[in-house]
């Protein structure tokens, strides 16, 4: 059920005790921006859903003990946390494992709805595109190939690169229409 | 909730690709952080990203690759069959169902040409398609291009010609070189289109 709040009253509810509609409130809204964070930089799906429940944990748990001083920075502390996670993650993967373990999947995050994209038209889209373009969406997107890879290829700088790349992406996004 | 500063999908891509400088990356992040508007804009360009890649997976583009392309494909398992006629010359060439993409590599003096098209034409030398200002290094000696695998297990057995053509400022053509395929079908299918 969804709750009209703002962030901070979300906190002082959920930082009084025992409000599970608060609790939920808090999944529901963050969730998703934690799973965004998590694919961004952890390219992939299962990480990216085990970052959303550590973080939720550990968000939950400081709200309860009172430890986000300035309540109306809980995206911020939120996203704080994700950064430290992250960064943790790469060094330790053990302590995923363990809080894992203690807190088993009743935070199991919400399916996302993917967008699904005609792949059919897309290859029409992407063939329309001028040679230089095509390269570097193909290129960018094809194994995330590094930038300085692309544009030695292409023989342009990094920042004619990403010119070309944002042309060629408008360009794909209205041949696709809203879909992409 | 309607954002008042929505983030462009072209810097969202940058994000995903981690092209944007650390402070624009920490500035678009906390944006994400409070806008499910642009969160959702974000899962579109990953949608799209994710759509691309299975698409360049497929090997049915025709485009101009980079050898970087090729490796890493065949890094990641995909069976990538190549063929390189010499210049003037002609190869004999098939495709099989287990082969992922499939490369001509076209060698050339491109040392002063400032734009190279590649012409991909019948046996009677009729231009089909055109792949106009082509990327390509003058000091590379070779120009390597993705024939769509889609394409060539469905032919049947037929003739193409390529041709590297350099253009001047006035638009005048001059040809740096013609590459012949013999292609022959070896999978099973129509005998002609």
């Amino acid at each position: 059920m969804e709750i009209e709040l703002n962030d901070s009253d979300l906190a002082h509810r959920i930082g009084r005790g025992n409000d599970r509609a608060a609790e939920a409130e808090l999944f529901r809204r963050m969730a998703p921006r934690i799973r965004l964070f998590g694919l961004r930089h952890l390219r992939n799906q299962d990480a990216a859903d085990d970052l959303v429940q550590q973080v939720l944990i550990s968000t939950l748990e400081a709200l309860r003990a009172g430890r986000l001083r300035d309540s109306h920075k809980l995206s911020s502390f939120v996203l704080g946390t994700c950064r430290m996670m992250v960064l943790d993650l790469r060094r330790n993967s053990q302590r995923k494992e363990r809080l894992l373990e203690q807190y088993g999947a009743d935070l199991a995050p919400a399916p996302c709805a993917e967008p699904q994209l005609d792949s059919e038209q897309l290859a029409q889209c992407v063939q329309k595109l001028k040679e230089r373009e095509r390269s570097v969406i193909v290129l960018s997107f094809y194994d995330e190939q590094t930038r300085a890879d692309v544009a030695r290829f292409l023989g342009v700088s990094e920042a004619n690169l990403r010119v070309i790349r944002h042309r060629a992406l408008h360009q794909l996004r209205d041949c696709m229409g809203a879909a992409a | 909730m309607t954002c008042g500063t929505p983030l462009d999908a072209a810097i969202l891509a940058d994000y995903w690709l981690g092209a944007l400088p650390e402070s624009e990356e920490q500035s678009v992040e906390e944006h994400l952080f409070a806008c499910d508007e642009c969160g959702a804009r974000l899962r579109e360009v990953i949608a799209l990203a994710g759509a691309i890649h299975n698409l360049a997976r497929e090997g049915s583009l025709l485009m101009v690759v980079s050898d970087a392309f090729i490796q890493r494909a065949a890094e990641q398992g995909l069976h990538v069959r190549q063929y390189a006629p010499p210049r003037g010359g002609s190869v004999e060439c098939t495709v099989t169902a287990g082969d992922d993409l499939l490369i001509g590599r076209l060698t050339a003096d491109l040392s002063g040409a400032k734009r190279v098209d590649l012409s991909v034409c019948n046996q009677r030398g009729r231009e089909q398609v055109r792949l106009a200002d082509i990327p390509f290094h003058s000091a590379a000696g070779s120009v390597v291009f993705q024939q769509s695998i889609t394409y060539a297990k469905a032919a049947p057995s037929e003739t193409m010609i390529a041709r590297l053509v350099a253009l001047d400022d006035a638009g005048g053509e001059h040809l740096l070189g013609e590459y012949t395929f013999h292609h022959t079908r070896t999978m099973p299918g129509p005998g002609a289109w």
